[in-house]
């Protein structure tokens, strides 16, 4: 058995560990404690660790899916999180008071990772402040000369999670044949 | 039978659901309402759609049903079985015009003559191409305009008359499936970017479409801050520029079946507004994103074909991806986007490349170009076009890459 894993990052609240579970095999294992600090203010538990979950793949291959604490104070984990990584997804919250400050220091934080691999974005709760817009974080972007891909997730969804993980495998082979895309 | 100071009852059968929805606009629009489309069973006149799988049995049977109905038949075909008014297609506005006061006129006959008298076949219109040399006089909106690749329905068709999911095939409009068959395959297969026959056949006058007057509009507000107010045969779109948004009619979609038809420019108008109006939409309205409506109108616009003056071998680069979970991904959209995003790549190599039909790589960058998400990769110093790279390296996961697709595609 061989195992990949894909990473999920970004700030606290954005619905890592939301997106980890629309799209893995079973619940995934999760170190969500009670929130103690100033993460309460945003939600009740905060991922401390890390979440886990797999997703099987046929010949007994298994892709995990690693989500970062949302919490600056243990970024001391990320490196160890990204070895062997296969590509990074950012998610971002866009009902935080500076989703673009979140978005350069998430790609400022995983830079090596993602020019070795590849990163692809979906911002979070854009049906409960829908400004800043798509476009509004492509021209940030494109302002460092980066192209993206970067859609409005909602980490509930599937279809949107898995959308961005599409994004994300094209991004890095696009010769990949898929049916129905 | 009344002097018909009401709305005209019309019945629209073995109509898909475009169509039908072209003719209320026509009605509503056009006829002020003089004409009004219901149910067959309470019609003053029918409009029947030959070229429907069904038809004749359809015919027949209405005919039985509904001896006295006066019918106004359409058709590709030249072939007249019986007393009916006809109008070929691809149906032009006069004709369409004159049929229906043909049909009026017959309607308002004694009952006992038109049961009994043999009605003489009329037939009106047979040209292919729309004009309006008196807008004013004539309803500027053409229902069929488009005259070739006749789709493969098979999605059934919600709403309209009876007859829509028993007669869906129709040489009217496109469904939304069918948005994806477009340009014979055989001609795409074969297709050479340095045959000019070959190249008319696949590009198309993006700015005398819906598709253009919306984009001049769009641009025209995001560059100048400003809200504006598009008009043209069509209920008024206001484009709202600080939220991207568009101010429509609630009943939008029948926008889309406008996509393939040419307007003179003297039929259209864009207004800039002051941006303290506009933005709240009317009882009867609803407000859209604009990106994924340009995105839809383009791709529905294309079917496969490319807008005039594109260079089909020089390098595209995607400077912007689309959002594709809240825009239609069309076949091979995010294989596509990914190689341009990667390495900017000519259509013809990129059809190549990915292995993937022509029709496809067109559709995806007419939608894209019409957003400005695409440029020709040129370089700065002499404008001249950037050497083509070598293809894409197989990336070393690929096998496990493909199994991820697979296993989320199954789940």
């Amino acid at each position: 058995m061989t195992n990949y894993k894909i990473i999920f990052t970004g700030p606290v609240g954005a619905g890592k560990t939301t997106a980890i579970s629309s799209i893995c095999d079973r619940p995934p294992v999760s170190t969500d404690k009670i929130a103690s600090d100033m993460t309460r203010d945003v939600k009740k538990t905060t991922t401390v660790a890390c979440d886990y979950g797999t997703v099987h793949l046929s010949g007994n291959d298994r892709l995990h899916l690693y989500g970062t604490p949302g919490q600056e104070r243990f970024d001391f984990m990320w490196d160890i999180l990204t070895s062997g990584g296969i590509g990074l997804i950012l998610l971002l919250d866009n009902t935080r008071p500076n989703p673009f400050q979140d978005m350069n220091f998430f790609l400022d934080q995983f830079q090596d990772f993602i020019k070795q691999t590849q990163v692809a974005i979906g911002v979070t709760q854009m049906d409960r402040k829908p400004v800043p817009c798509i476009d509004d974080y492509h021209n940030h972007l494109s302002k460092q000369g980066l192209s993206i891909p970067i859609f409005d997730v909602d980490a509930r969804k599937r279809y949107d999670v898995s959308l961005l993980i599409k994004a994300l495998l094209f991004s890095l082979d696009p010769g990949l044949i898929e049916n129905n895309d | 039978m009344d002097n018909l100071t009401r709305p005209v009852k019309i019945a629209a059968l073995g109509m898909e659901q475009r169509t039908y929805s072209t003719l209320q606009l026509f009605f509503h629009e056009h006829c002020k309402d003089s004409y009004v489309l219901v149910e067959e069973n309470s019609a003053d006149i029918s409009i029947i759609d030959m070229d429907g799988f069904q038809a004749r049995r359809m015919l027949e049977e209405h005919k039985k049903h509904y001896p006295n109905q006066p019918s106004i038949l359409i058709s590709l075909s030249n072939e007249k079985t019986c007393d009916a008014v006809y109008i070929r297609k691809p149906i032009m506005l006069e004709a369409l015009s004159s049929a229906l006061l043909k049909a009026k006129e017959r309607l308002q006959q004694p009952i006992a003559k038109t049961s009994t008298l043999k009605m003489p076949v009329t037939e009106i219109g047979s040209q292919l191409h729309m004009t309006t040399s008196n807008p004013e006089a004539i309803a500027p909106l053409l229902l069929n305009n488009i005259v070739h690749s006749l789709p493969k329905t098979t999605k059934p068709v919600k709403s309209g008359s009876r007859h829509f999911n028993q007669y869906q095939y129709s040489a009217n409009f496109l469904t939304e499936d069918a948005d994806l068959e477009h340009i014979d395959s055989k001609l795409a297969e074969n297709f050479n970017p340095d045959n000019p026959i070959q190249v008319a056949k696949f590009q198309y006058q993006s700015e005398q479409m819906l598709q253009g007057y919306f984009q001049q509009a769009y641009f025209s507000a995001l560059q100048k801050q400003q809200n504006v107010l598009l008009k043209g045969v069509w209920r008024p779109i206001t484009i709202l520029h600080k939220s991207k948004q568009l101010r429509v009619e609630k009943n939008f979609r029948h926008l889309y079946a406008l996509s393939g038809m040419l307007f003179d420019k003297s039929d259209v108008s864009i207004t800039m507004l002051d941006n303290s109006v506009g933005c709240e939409p009317g009882l009867h309205e609803t407000v859209l994103p604009a990106e994924p409506f340009l995105w839809k109108l383009a791709m529905r616009t294309s079917r496969g074909r490319v807008p005039v003056d594109t260079n089909f071998t020089t390098p595209i680069k995607l400077i912007r991806w689309p959002n594709f979970t809240r825009t239609i991904i069309t076949p091979h959209a995010l294989r596509i986007a990914a190689l341009w995003a990667k390495q900017p790549t000519s259509l013809m190599d990129t059809a190549n490349y990915l292995a993937v039909p022509l029709q496809h790589v067109f559709m995806f960058y007419t939608a894209a170009v019409s957003l400005n998400f695409v440029v020709p990769a040129i370089t700065k110093k002499n404008h001249s076009t950037v050497v083509a790279l070598p293809p894409v390296k197989r990336h070393r996961y690929r096998k496990i890459f493909q199994n991820l697709l697979e296993s989320l595609r199954n789940n």
